[in-house]
């Protein structure tokens, strides 16, 4: 009996199996990106080959992120905020807040027995999103994975002025003109950037232990802002970037055996790996 | 007979004229670039020359926009506020409310008769307030900002943006663009939300008409339909509107600073 959790994030899309067990299997990664958003098939059939199993062999599938609605193999879609909160609760049973910052959003997440209680979101402006980092990062010329390891060289914080991620990436490119030190300019990104999210965080109350998820949380450089800002621990998991996809399995063998026990219909055989795309034909 | 100048260093262009008995002389504008400093000095060495005068024929310069400290010859500073109520007051006095669609902001100015500011208002300090949505737009469509207004108005159906943050719309668009969707319909959508963002400014400060509109954007005339739809309104359009705070700032270098109110400067 094999589960999985599929999360198709706006940057990455995730593929996660588990056994009956919840032993991980595989997980796989890959970006959405523009050009790629038919990737979620691709990402499981590369999964599905890493655990040496086959499409039919997954009792049940559960879809989460941004793209959910458009995995035709999936079984069930489920918000990535319960999934998060599930997922961060099997890595760290004391959660009780969760920040997950992706590509496109930030979400702060209370979470009380492995369950979502509340949450406040940011989806609005790119500013307070993982996104303000990879559109400064590029006008730099520098990697988004390589912005951590360089702010940890900083000897200072530039201070950067601008809120709006378009005239942000305007002053960092002015900054380095200046003759400002590039590790400087991605500390203050780093430090603006967390700022924003602890303000988001406290509209929420934040009660330790705290989680950080999400590509953003792999920034070593980010992490440290964030203590800096909330002024308390945080704590990571080794792949901030599948807990929505490992929340995703968890629920999928959870509602499997619930239908198993209350001998409710399970998911038809066979299925079909098809084209996931962002945009159905009708949404046109 | 005394040359008056106005420098308006804005952060996307920088724009000067000169005057002659409150008279438009000569203008001039340039990109703003890197170094503002140089802009101001080669605003000032083109307009001396296209009126053929030296500089030291310049009774007064008075400088204006975000850039305005780098204009070492200038004698005096002025809001940009300030400026576009007066240069707007000298080209249409019946004006009482103009909206300013610079690149990084839009203001909306309430004036009286004589041009002094009675109340203002600006947008968030966001690019999806100001000319530069436009331009992030115009760039993922690959597109002039001068075609821009002709594409828009080709459109019949403009999209709707969900997304009020110009880089979560650059996403946006490309999307569109690979859905499919015309890139005139593209256009209009940009201009239908910066106009709502315009007119709910401009509803916050009260309209009082008649109502003029400058800036860069003010050239997009698409996008000033769309505006005076949302406002239902006809707005009124000086010729050259991206010169209007550097008319306005060589107008309040013209007069006597004994007659300009303390509460201006």
């Amino acid at each position: 009996m094999y589960f999985a959790g599929v999360d198709i994030g706006s940057t990455m899309t995730k593929v996660l199996l588990t056994d009956k067990s919840g032993n991980l299997l595989s997980t796989i990664k890959g970006p959405t990106g523009a050009e790629h958003r038919q990737l979620a098939n691709e990402v499981m059939r590369q999964a599905l080959q890493e655990a040496n199993l086959q499409i039919d062999d997954i009792s049940y599938i559960v879809a989460t992120g941004y793209g959910r609605l458009n995995v035709p193999f999936a079984d069930r879609q489920i918000t990535e905020l319960s999934c998060h909160a599930r997922g961060v609760s099997s890595l760290f049973p004391s959660a009780r807040t969760a920040i997950d910052i992706g590509g496109q959003d930030a979400k702060c997440m209370k979470i009380d027995n492995g369950r979502l209680t509340s949450f406040v979101m940011n989806d609005k402006c790119a500013a307070g999103t993982g996104r303000f980092l990879e559109v400064t990062a590029t006008a730099l010329g520098i990697k988004l994975e390589d912005m951590g390891e360089i702010s940890l060289k900083a000897a200072k914080k530039i201070q950067i002025s601008n809120l709006c991620t378009v005239f942000a990436q305007q002053e960092v490119v002015a900054l380095l003109s200046r003759g400002e030190k590039l590790e400087n300019i991605v500390a203050g990104l780093h430090d603006a950037l967390a700022g924003r999210i602890a303000a988001l965080a406290r509209r929420l109350g934040v009660e330790l232990d705290l989680v950080l998820t999400g590509g953003v949380a792999k920034n070593t450089g980010m992490v440290k802002a964030m203590k800096e800002s909330l002024g308390c621990e945080i704590l990571v998991p080794e792949e901030p970037l599948i807990t929505g996809a490992l929340g995703a399995a968890i629920l999928a063998k959870e509602i499997y055996m619930k239908a198993v026990a209350a001998g409710e219909a399970l998911p038809a055989k066979p299925r079909r790996l098809e084209k996931a795309t962002f945009f159905s034909e009708e949404h046109q | 007979m005394s040359w008056f100048m106005g420098v308006d260093i804005g952060s996307a262009h920088s724009k000067g004229v000169i005057t002659r008995d409150s008279e438009l002389a000569a203008s001039h504008i340039i990109i703003s670039g890197a170094n503002y400093r140089t802009s101001a000095e080669t605003i000032r060495t083109e307009l001396v020359t296209k009126v053929n005068v030296t500089q030291s024929d310049i009774a007064n310069t008075v400088a204006t926009g975000s850039g305005a400290d780098n204009v070492h010859f200038a004698s005096q500073k002025a809001s940009d506020i300030v400026c576009t109520a007066r240069g707007i007051n000298n080209v249409f006095p019946q004006a009482r409310t103009v909206i300013d669609v610079a690149s990084q902001s839009t203001r909306v100015i309430r004036l009286n008769e004589k041009g002094i500011v009675t109340n203002f208002t600006v947008s968030e300090k966001c690019a999806a307030g100001g000319g530069r949505f436009i331009e992030v737009i115009a760039n993922v469509l690959r597109i002039s900002l001068s075609d821009f207004s002709q594409l828009a108005a080709r459109s019949r159906s403009p999209i709707t943006f969900s997304t009020g943050c110009a880089v979560f719309g650059e996403s946006e668009a490309i999307t569109r663009i690979s859905e499919g969707i015309p890139k005139e319909d593209i256009a209009a959508g940009v201009n239908k939300a910066l106009a709502s963002t315009i007119s709910s400014l401009v509803k916050k400060l009260k309209l009082e008409e008649p109502c003029a509109v400058c800036g860069g954007g003010a050239l997009n005339t698409a996008l000033v339909k769309t505006i005076e739809t949302e406002l239902n309104t006809s707005l009124l359009i000086p010729p050259q509107p991206q010169l209007i705070a550097a008319l306005g700032a060589a107008i309040i270098a013209a007069t006597p600073p004994t007659s300009q109110s303390r509460k201006e400067t």
